[in-house]
């Protein structure tokens, strides 16, 4: 009797493979969120309870001008003198990111329940300078944030 | 072994049929047209595209429509949530993308309160206003949205921001 070889090569049929994952890197394409868009979160600096009801705590007062100078006020907290009532002076017009988180840095050292930072910017104040002074906050662990109208 | 490649029962068979397999050493004398075509290494390719767009892919949190010459800021941030959205844009304010005055924000912010209380009874107000701005907007643009959510009882707001 004839023994009959039993065909071990075959060929896969790829062609639904490859409808299916091109199928696939449309939708994903066209639905992929390329832009994260996330939050930083902000409470009202001005409240409407009065301020001899409010408890004292911990703040840090900052003042951002259109030059990109900020001006620190620590208040309620025991702090040296140099930090209580820091300026850093902006580089150009711009933001000096890198002297801010310093001093935030030493700050949370200094008084480890500080959390609190409002901000002041002026009218000419730029939006993005704002948001990188609250973020250099958050960074470094001062994460209510609050900002005041003019 | 050719003939029973993939390509013979693909597309190509019905049209150019017995050409579709390459035979290069064959006693055929005949010119082949069309080669056998190497999927292994586009399926790899295809697959390590759709393994990335699946990791590109988000399902959760907001989508905020931007303008043309919007660019947010960029911060590290948390997850944007659903909430009502202020947008600047051009110096025109929008809510919930319908234009709004500066004046009339108050107003529009306090009906949007209403409507949510009327529509579900019950349910506490979350009072959370999302705010899209330009990264070169000036502050005075700003603090009027600023103002008009702490008088319309709004006491957080979220800056949207693109994350770093």
């Amino acid at each position: 009797m004839r023994k009959r070889h039993k065909h071990l090569e075959f060929e896969i049929n790829l062609i639904p493979a490859i409808d299916l994952l091109s199928v696939c890197i449309c939708f994903l394409l066209l639905t992929a969120v390329w832009l994260h868009v996330g939050a930083l979160n902000v409470k009202q600096a001005v409240g409407g309870q009065p301020a001899s009801e409010t408890a004292k705590k911990p703040t840090v007062w900052a003042q951002i001008n259109a030059q990109g100078d900020v001006m620190l006020d620590v208040r309620d907290a025991r702090v040296p003198a140099k930090l209580a009532k820091a300026k850093i002076s902006g580089k150009d017009g711009k933001l000096d990111l890198e002297g801010i988180k310093n001093i935030a840095m030493q700050l949370k050292t200094a008084e480890p329940s500080l959390t609190t930072v409002l901000i002041q910017p002026q009218a000419a104040t730029v939006y993005e300078d704002i948001i990188d002074v609250m973020d250099q906050f958050k960074k470094q662990g001062l994460i209510d944030l609050g900002v005041s109208p003019l | 072994m050719l003939n029973e490649s993939v390509v013979k029962t693909s597309s190509f068979h019905s049209v150019i049929g017995e050409s579709s397999v390459i035979a290069p050493n064959s006693e055929k004398k005949t010119r082949n047209i069309v080669s056998d075509l190497l999927l292994t290494a586009l399926i790899d390719a295809f697959s390590i595209l759709v393994i990335f767009l699946l990791m590109s892919f988000s399902s959760t949190g907001e989508l905020l429509m931007m303008g043309k010459n919007m660019e947010l800021p960029k911060a590290s941030a948390d997850m944007l949530d659903r909430n009502p959205v202020v947008k600047l844009d051009s110096g025109k304010l929008f809510l919930e993308d319908k234009e709004v005055t500066a004046d009339g924000l108050v107003q529009a912010l306090l009906d949007l309160r209403k409507n949510f209380q009327e529509s579900r009874p019950g349910e506490e107000f979350p009072a959370i206003l999302t705010v899209q701005a330009d990264r070169r907007a000036k502050y005075e643009q700003l603090s009027g949205i600023v103002q008009a959510s702490a008088h319309a009882g709004f006491a957080d707001i979220k800056f949207a921001v693109v994350m770093k």
